[in-house]
């Protein structure tokens, strides 16, 4: 058993208060860019300043790894902490401003960090159309967005987190309602807010919950708690705790069934998308299992759940995206599936796989999104994916071109690249585990892969690939504004897009090489068998499967009699086969075959012969028994529908009906109706009474009579 | 001590002087007169030695009044008290600077009997004795319903008629408990007294069945003005048809006086009775929260919108209250103060558009973020914090509440058991949805979208004429607003990030309040164990030898 691992007691180091600097930082910025909104700033103050800030953000991330010696707790400030009777534990509730630094708070914070200040740079120049106008409150949800983040990651306690956790909901709704006069911008972030909260009520009970059976909600204590087991008689509470914040990780990390906000989330800016895909935002629920994976270890049961959730979302959202034509939403569609993968991972019991496909997930679909605003930019808000063809022949679109393409490679997990790994290390997991719904989960998952290598490719094979062709969009972007939509009414001919400058180019430059970089902790542990770098990071911190406290569940989930020491320690002995090959080598092999297979599919059907997708549309839509298929696929299997059906409609008839009853029977009949006792009675005594008040007088002097009445009545039952 | 007289007393002098001084000066001696009054409240808070020990009231003090009732002049704070009523006193001057545009005819009157109510709110809170206290309360009545029947909209008068009757017959309920306690006091000591500690000390000992009637009693005059579901019907047309200032001060400050009569008297006087109601008045707080919460989805007037919100936040304050553990009432009382900020700020947000446009209908109103930006940028600020964003202020007394509720149990460890537990605040949290959005809704209407102005403001606009009420009005907030709106939004953020030091105030006076509470819980529970043993003998006897 891999019991011998276990979180080591933080260290209190009072003296690392400098890496609260990360969260401070991005608060400085937004603080900035507010008031440059209040002065009217016009120029690029604030994407600077914020730039700055993330930079440096990331700077001080940096020292702190090369700083780090084990995990420390660093106290700020008190926030929210009380204690009462004898102050001990169940009687004191404590949730400061305090960091938690251990390797995967490090881990975390380094792309968090880092991808944000690229994505700045990027929005730099992708909104300077805005100088001036909402430039500075864009810079401001930006702040926003990482201050939250990092609160919620480098915080102590789970309340911190979900200050950072409702932070980034707050943050997406300023950003994806960023374009406030379009009404659809405007309902994607109330979809996106609310969707999220029903998903953090789930997290806010968990949080109660943890605290009511283990008396603390410090991450330190809680683990130190969880070793000596549950503190509570009632079992239920326990097994209850990790699906409510199960909930709040699919709210926020868009899993089924809270997952139709992320697609609706791409109204706001492009680089706001890749920021909510790629580093903020979505990883939070990933981060949130991570963080409280011994405590989910305990609960063999939920981790089933989430492995069944993630393969599900993830094959369900991959449907769906082979069959948008909207660029952004293809790929807004892959990050739920993607999504999906890492939480097979968590599920199965390799949060070193997930945690690993977080991080190349983070640099591939910062890097697709990116790329697709570089083309919604110079083109005037065109995304259609069937008006677009032959970028890569463009001038000025080859760069463009060429790292969307390095996107995709990744995105369908092309052999060999950074996110192949990291999907590697879920799917094998999954395939040997001893569980056979989890290996069936990974045959699933390898499905998903195909599909995806198809969808991925068939964006890149229309857009970039092909002979040469565009229409405009209908939408102003770029200093071109006036001058590109005339030009796209006219005539689409005579459109011409404007290709993007440096800061583009650079961002998505060093996202390529990002995405290749990230790859070398794999390639070091394929052909050095050396340690993987975010293996090591992962397995001392409290994301590592079997970190002791879980012991003796390893066996149920296939973790530790399956002869694991770790999930991709290559050439073990006991390794489990996969089609009769080593599990890894068969992986590979089957891996490798569902990605190429995926893209010359892709290849057929978008490049070589465009018509022929047509035709098998056409052949399929004559078949009754297939024909709905490709058009539910392209509605989203009607889930917004039956969202609105299932719940919005009836609750909103029963407002209308509640508050049709407040006005007229709760008040019309039963408020009124006794007001007009006394003016009924007053008709008695009329000739007693003169005068406007007479209702009145009568009503109060029944009501004093009533009272004295009642009052003696009570008198006499007290007496005995 | 004198500091609360003259806290108290200095607006009643302006308002004479108000009466007797021109009408062009009203609203310079209004606002003064009010600041004068939160300065003594600010000094004497800021002397205040109580704030960290938790001592119980250090400054009564007071000469009798009528003696030979036992009725006395003392006045006196505990930090809870105290804090509400520094909310009035704040409220006070911010209110009557946002009146000096809205309110044109009868200024002399509408200054003088603001100032008038805002006393007698300060009253009730500072009042340590008990007929004092209710002389405050009922008095708030009837400036208030003055203010809404002369500077009210349409069906102000209907309004300001059914508030009076409605929240005056519930507080009759609460007077005959109070003299009910203080005869008793009377039996028990020889002498009539109707201080409030003296008044609590009588009735703990009081039999069950006693307390049960008491609790009942005070909990019917307090839950009208909370207002508690069913008796809630009064408070959305008060606060329709009230002027701005009216909601305001209706909204901050005398709902307050509904919770804070809970905490002062029905729960400290009659913890047996408390005790055994406690899941009912839970159970009326839930439906609270979630029945207001989804009529504000359908309301279309903003203010109606509000008002409704507010019965559902109470229900949050009221259901961390009658958690009964220190969490809950902390809180609760948390709550309090920071509804009173939120929601007021956001009553002040509603009249400035209305100030510029005449309605407050949702439907015709739209976008205006396009026109008044800074007013967006409040509006939405103080959306959030009451919406609970953590990090504002809102957040702490939520989470509080919600969390007192969930760990009210019957084995809870925190040495205070109790009868709710995980289901209710299950139930309660699904409003935390609903307030997210009804609130975003309304902003997604008012605020976001399309451009949508009244068809009389529009053609007016584009004239380059205005309106006769808008015409001193710049097009978006101008100085005066912004200065009103600003000590609010900084509160709000303030007490978001640093709750602690109002949190430690709160929190022995929470103590004290329930200190009769662990003992009287488990005797509920016991006594329904034994009834279950009766009709299960088999099953509840390991209950009940758990609970022993």
């Amino acid at each position: 058993m891999s019991g011998e691992l276990s979180i080591p007691q933080a260290v209190i180091a009072p003296e690392l208060a400098w890496v609260g600097l990360a969260i401070l930082l991005p608060l400085l910025s937004s603080v900035v860019c507010a008031l440059c909104g209040a002065l009217r700033v016009k120029n690029k103050l604030p994407a600077i300043v914020t730039a700055l800030a993330l930079a440096i953000s990331f700077v001080i991330i940096v020292r702190a790894y090369f700083a780090y010696a084990g995990p420390v707790e660093v106290p700020i400030f008190q926030w929210m902490s009380f204690e009462w009777g004898s102050g001990g534990r169940f009687q004191s509730f404590t949730a400061n401003c305090s960091l938690y630094i251990d390797s995967l708070t490090l881990y975390w914070m380094l792309f968090v960090t880092g991808l944000g200040t690229l994505i700045t740079v990027y929005a730099s120049e992708y909104m300077e159309s805005d100088v001036g106008g909402g430039y500075s409150r864009f810079f401001f949800g930006i702040s926003i967005f990482l201050f939250a983040m990092s609160a919620l990651v480098l915080g102590d306690n789970l309340a911190m987190l979900y200050l950072g956790w409702e932070g980034v909901g707050l943050a997406s709704y300023l950003l994806v309602g960023y374009n406030y006069d379009r009404p659809s911008a405007v309902a994607a972030a109330k979809k996106a807010f609310i969707m999220n909260r029903i998903g953090d009520l789930g997290l806010a009970l968990g949080i109660f919950m943890l605290w009511a059976n283990y008396g603390t909600i410090q991450y330190s204590e809680l683990f130190a708690a969880m070793k000596n087991g549950g503190q509570t008689a009632v079992d239920w509470h326990l097994s209850v705790i990790p699906f409510l914040l199960m909930l709040g990780a699919f709210g926020k990390s868009a899993q089924i069934p809270l997952f139709t906000w992320l697609p609706d989330a791409m109204e706001g800016p492009t680089p706001v998308s890749a920021l909510i895909h790629a580093a903020t935002m979505v990883t939070a629920g990933v981060y949130l299992i991570a963080r409280l994976y011994p405590f989910f270890e305990l609960h063999p049961e939920a981790l089933a759940t989430i492995a069944w959730i993630g393969c599900s979302t993830a094959l369900l959202a991959a449907t769906i995206g082979m069959m948008q034509y909207d660029i952004k939403r293809v790929f807004a569609y892959s990050t739920i599936s993607q999504l999906g993968y890492m939480f097979l991972g968590l599920g199965v019991g390799t949060s070193f796989g997930a945690c690993y496909h977080v991080l190349t997930h983070a640099f591939f679909k910062a890097l697709l999104f990116l790329t697709a605003g570089a083309i919604m930019h110079g083109f005037a808000g065109q995304l259609d994916l069937r008006k677009l063809s032959g970028l890569r022949h463009l001038a000025g679109w080859r760069i463009v071109s060429w790292t969307m393409f390095v996107g995709c490679l990744w995105l369908s997990a092309f052999p060999y690249t950074a996110a192949f790994f990291s999907k590697d290390a879920i799917l094998l997991q999954a395939l040997t585990s001893a569980r056979a719904d989890f290996r069936f989960l990974g045959w699933m998952g390898l499905f998903t892969a195909a599909l995806t290598a198809y969808y991925t490719f068939r964006v890149w094979f229309r857009v970039c690939a092909g002979p040469l062709h565009f229409e405009g969009g209908n939408e102003g972007h770029g200093d071109h504004d006036e001058h590109d939509k005339h030009a796209a009414h006219a005539a689409p001919a005579a459109f011409h897009p404007h290709a993007p400058g440096w800061a583009i180019k650079g961002v998505l430059l060093i996202l390529a090489l990002g995405a290749l970089v990230v790859g070398v902790p794999a390639y070091k542990a394929v052909f050095l068998h050396e340690t993987n770098w975010v293996q090591e990071m992962i397995a001392h911190s409290s994301a590592y499967q079997g970190s002791g406290l879980g012991s003796g569940l390893g066996s149920g989930l296939g973790l530790g009699d399956a002869g694991h020491a770790g999930p991709v320690s290559h050439g073990d002995a006991h390794t489990p086969t996969v089609l009769g090959m080593d599990a890894h080598t068969g992986l590979t092999v089957v891996g490798s075959t569902a990605s190429i297979g995926g893209i010359l599919v892709a290849w057929f059907f978008h490049l070589r012969s465009r018509k022929s997708a047509d035709q098998l549309r056409a052949a399929l839509a004559r078949r009754w028994w297939l024909g709905w298929i490709p058009t539910a696929m392209e509605n989203k299997w009607y889930v917004d529908e039956l969202y609105h059906y299932l719940f919005r409609l009836p609750l909103w008839f029963g407002s209308q009906i509640l508050s049709f009853g407040d006005k007229h029977f709760l008040d019309g009949v039963l408020v009124d109706g006794m007001a007009k006792l006394p003016l009924a009675l007053g008709r008695v005594f009329r000739p007693l009474y003169s005068g406007a008040l007479q209702g009145y007088a009568v009503t109060m002097a029944g009501g004093v009579a009533l009272v004295l009445a009642w009052v003696s009545w009570v008198w006499l039952r007290g007496m005995h | 001590m004198e500091l609360i007289w003259l806290s108290i007393i200095v607006p009643l002098i302006t308002a004479c002087v108000i009466a007797v001084g021109p009408s062009k000066n009203a609203r310079t001696t209004a606002f003064v007169g009010s600041l004068l009054s939160l300065a003594a409240l600010t000094l004497f808070a800021w002397n205040f030695p109580a704030w960290k020990n938790g001592q119980h009231f250090p400054m009564v003090a007071g000469a009798d009044w009528v003696s030979g009732a036992g009725v006395s002049l003392s006045v006196g704070f505990d930090t809870v008290s105290l804090l509400l009523a520094l909310l009035t006193a704040f409220l006070m001057p911010l209110c009557i600077a946002g009146s000096f545009t809205a309110i044109n005819d009868r200024v002399k009157e509408f200054y003088g009997w603001f100032l008038v109510l805002g006393s007698s709110i300060l009253l009730a809170f500072a009042a340590r004795d008990a007929i004092l206290f209710y002389i405050g309360y009922e008095f708030t009545l009837v400036p208030m319903t003055l203010i809404v029947a002369i500077y009210g909209g349409t069906e102000r008068r209907i309004a300001a008629i059914k508030m009076f009757l409605y929240t005056f017959l519930g507080s009759m309920f609460m007077l005959a408990a109070l003299l009910y306690v203080g005869w008793e006091h009377r039996l028990a000591s020889g002498a009539w007294n109707f201080d409030i500690d003296a008044l609590t000390a009588t009735a703990v000992r009081l039999p069950i069945a006693t307390q049960y009637w008491l609790f009942a009693a005070l909990m019917i005059g307090f839950a009208v003005k909370v207002p508690l579901f069913p008796l809630h019907t009064w408070l959305p047309l008060a606060h329709d048809q009230a002027p701005t200032a009216g909601s305001v001060i209706l909204a901050s400050a005398l709902l307050k006086l509904g919770t804070y009569g809970n905490y002062r008297f029905a729960l400290p006087m009659a913890p047996a009775g408390g005790a055994e109601l406690m899941n009912v008045v839970a159970v009326l707080s839930i439906i609270a929260i979630i029945y207001a919460s989804l009529i504000c989805w359908v309301q279309t007037d903003a203010k109606k919108l509000i008002a409704y919100s507010s019965v559902s936040h109470l229900g949050l304050c009221m259901l961390g209250l009658f958690a009964l553990n220190p969490i809950g009432a902390e809180g609760a009382v948390f709550y309090m103060v920071n509804h009173g900020i939120s929601t007021g700020a956001l009553f002040l947000c509603v009249g400035m558009f209305y100030e510029r446009y005449h309605t407050k209908d949702t439907d015709v109103l739209g976008g205006l973020a396009k026109r008044m930006p800074v007013w967006a940028c409040f509006m939405v600020f103080f959306t959030l914090a009451s919406i609970g964003l953590p990090g504002l202020n809102g957040f702490v007394g939520e989470f509080l509440c919600l969390g007192g509720t969930f760990i009210a149990e019957h084995d809870s460890q925190t040495g205070y058991p109790g009868v709710l537990g995980p289901w209710y605040a299950v139930v309660a949290g699904l409003g935390l949805i609903f307030a997210a959005m009804y609130l975003l809704i309304l902003l997604g209407k008012i605020v976001w979208g399309p451009l949508r102005e009244p068809a009389s403001h529009a053609s007016h606009a584009s004239h380059g004429e205005t309106h006769s009420a808008s015409s001193t009005l710049p097009i978006d907030l101008g100085f005066r607003e912004i200065a009103i709106l600003m000590p609010l939004a900084i509160s709000c953020l303030w007490l978001g990030l640093q709750p602690k030091p109002m949190l430690d105030a709160i929190r022995p006076c929470a103590e004290r309040m329930l200190v009769n509470y662990p003992a009287q819980v488990e005797r509920v529970l016991a006594e329904s164990a034994a009834t279950a043993q009766v009709t299960a003998p088999i099953t509840s006897s390991e209950t009940s030898s758990n609970s022993q």
